[in-house]
């Protein structure tokens, strides 16, 4: 049994007995007992969709399901074509992709996800690095630490472009870090 | 009064982490649940000795209780054996506390299944309106929800009784009643004339700083001040022990202790007050039903997180002047620069009209939204 607060994007998990993908987290603060986890969830043997909340110490039977290292082929509307090392090809449908679809890029190494045999999902490494394709230069006098400005990252489709929050000091073409399970910016790469 | 048929039962389930607020937020719940809307209520509480603080019939020793039409029951563990006919029509767990595994066993037994609900802080914080009535499904085909209360129509709202703005205004229309409230504490008709501030507050507030700030302003100020609170702030301006009825005047403060009092009677202090300082959720609610300038002093968290809380609410309070802000943000310690007060207390000071009349606007955006224990009824029905 895991705790939500250790639960992570692409994750099975049993919820009342149902196989459930975790497609999108967004952990809010900060009530006086803990992060609220607000997941977009979807039912795997219904294709249901659903959002739910948990409180952080709620626990869940996390499914350890088969996985096969992976590389991102195509998009063949609707569906994202994964090839493993035996050039065989996994499409996967671009709901079950969740947040990972905002990281996709041509090539790019992940882990496929199966379930009774099919491939429903990717798993994406940590932290990737990503090129910065857009971002409003800095304003002159914005000097504090905390500040943070958008910055769209390089994405395999266009409509797909994800945005990141920044330091001011990232600029256009600068390849930054950033964490996938939380989508925050790490560093400077 | 809307009693049915067939009485609908609710158990609301509370732990009492911070000494009153938790008590108190359900103790007004399930009085207002029962009294307007003839639910049959069991008020599961762990700490009846804060209980009594705020309603003195409680009996500290005993397992069951009836207090008014509500029945009162001692939480004295997660052990305790449950049956499906134990379990009530509607069950709260306030603040996302742990209910009893067995009374959840017995929750799964019950045909149908209670309405369960996770009632949880009060937040201005943008996320909350989309947790809000969102389901969280648990074992054994159980369902809760989340239910947040809040400040717009997305939210669960504040609590309010039905008669409580008309009592509010009766009692502030009536100078007799303000005096003879007043005066049972031992307030002089001179005090009385004074510019008058309720505080209540966590150990942590800087209030020894203010009191000095008011001591040499020149304005004639009394600050009254329930026992227990601010207890080395005030035994330093006293010169000994804070116990209700001390009393002491230096410059152009006076600083009075109050016994704690029951709720009605808090209320008619912050009604009575030109300013009110108030502390974690439920004051800090009733504050904004007093429709005076009042100053939240918010319940700490780790890591600063109450502080993130603050600056939402400043932001969508109406009430809010960029004075009343930086107040505040110093009165929570949410500034690193040194504070001030003797600068910073008249500025504020000369906002307090403005911000009085802005304060009723901001009243009326409440009203809108309805009232927390109706709304939580409403949203029972729909998932029943």
């Amino acid at each position: 049994m895991k705790p939500a607060k250790e639960i992570r994007v692409g994750n099975i998990i049993m919820v009342d007995s149902k196989p459930m993908i975790v497609l999108r987290s967004d952990v809010n603060g900060s009530s006086r007992t803990g992060f609220t986890y607000k997941w977009k969830l979807k039912n795997l043997l219904t294709n249901a969709p659903m959002e739910n909340v948990f409180r952080g110490d709620d626990k869940f039977d996390v499914v350890v399901l088969d996985k096969k290292p992976v590389t991102y082929s195509y998009f063949a509307d609707p569906l994202f074509v994964f090839m493993d090392t035996d050039y065989e090809q996994y499409e996967i449908e671009a709901e079950n992709l969740g947040d990972a679809l905002h990281y996709l890029k041509d090539g790019m190494e992940c882990e496929a996800v199966f379930y009774d045999g099919k491939a429903i999902s990717v798993e994406l490494p940590t932290t990737i690095q990503r090129q910065v394709v857009y971002s409003e230069p800095a304003v002159k006098g914005n000097t504090s630490g905390n500040v943070l400005k958008e910055a769209k990252i390089e994405n395999a489709i266009e409509a797909n472009q994800h945005i990141v929050m920044v330091p001011l000091f990232v600029s256009s073409d600068d390849m930054i870090e950033i964490d996938t399970r939380t989508n925050e910016f790490k560093k400077r790469a | 009064m809307n009693h049915r048929t067939t009485q609908t039962s609710l158990a609301l389930f509370c732990k009492v982490v911070d000494n009153y607020g938790d008590i108190g937020i359900c103790w007004r719940l399930a009085r207002q649940l029962e009294q307007e809307h003839g639910i049959a209520v069991t008020l599961w509480v762990d700490n009846l000795a804060s209980f009594r603080r705020i309603c003195p019939q409680v009996a500290i020793d005993r397992e069951l209780q009836q207090i008014g039409a509500v029945t009162v029951r001692h939480w004295s563990g997660q052990d305790g054996a449950f049956t499906a006919a134990d379990v009530a029509d509607i069950v709260i767990e306030f603040f996302a506390c742990d209910i009893p595994p067995a009374y959840i066993a017995a929750m799964a037994e019950r045909a149908p299944h209670p309405v369960w609900l996770n009632l949880e802080g009060l937040s201005a914080e943008a996320w909350v309106e989309g947790c809000h009535a969102l389901p969280s499904p648990q074992s054994r085909s159980l369902t809760k929800y989340f239910f947040f209360p809040g400040f717009t129509s997305k939210t669960g709202g504040l609590l309010l009784e039905s008669g409580l703005l008309l009592q509010r205004q009766a009692f502030q229309q009536d100078p007799a009643a303000i005096a003879a409230f007043l005066s049972q504490f031992g307030v002089t008709p001179a005090e009385m004339a004074s510019l008058k501030i309720s505080l209540f507050c966590y150990p942590q507030a800087p209030a020894p700083a203010l009191f000095e700030a008011w001591q040499n302003s020149g304005v004639a100020m009394t600050c009254l001040v329930p026992e227990g609170v601010a207890v080395d702030a005030v035994e330093a301006f006293l010169g000994k022990q804070a116990q209700a009825g001390a009393s002491a005047t230096r410059g152009a403060l006076t600083v009075r202790v109050l016994p704690f009092m029951p709720q009605p009677d808090y209320d008619k202090l912050l009604w009575s007050c030109d300013l009110n300082f108030v502390r974690g959720e439920d004051s800090f609610v009733r504050a904004q039903w007093a429709g005076k300038p009042f100053v939240w002093h918010i319940y700490p968290q780790d890591e600063d997180l109450h502080h993130v809380k603050l600056n939402a609410f400043l932001q969508s309070y109406a009430g809010t002047t960029e004075k009343l802000a930086e107040f505040s943000l110093c009165w929570n310690e949410a500034k690193k620069e040194a504070v001030d007060w003797a600068t910073l207390w008249p500025s504020f000071a000369a906002d307090m009209p403005k911000i009085a009349i802005m304060a009723m606007d901001w009243q009326q955006q409440m009203l809108a939204n309805g009232d927390l224990a109706g709304n939580l009824l409403k949203f029972a029905e729909t998932v029943r």
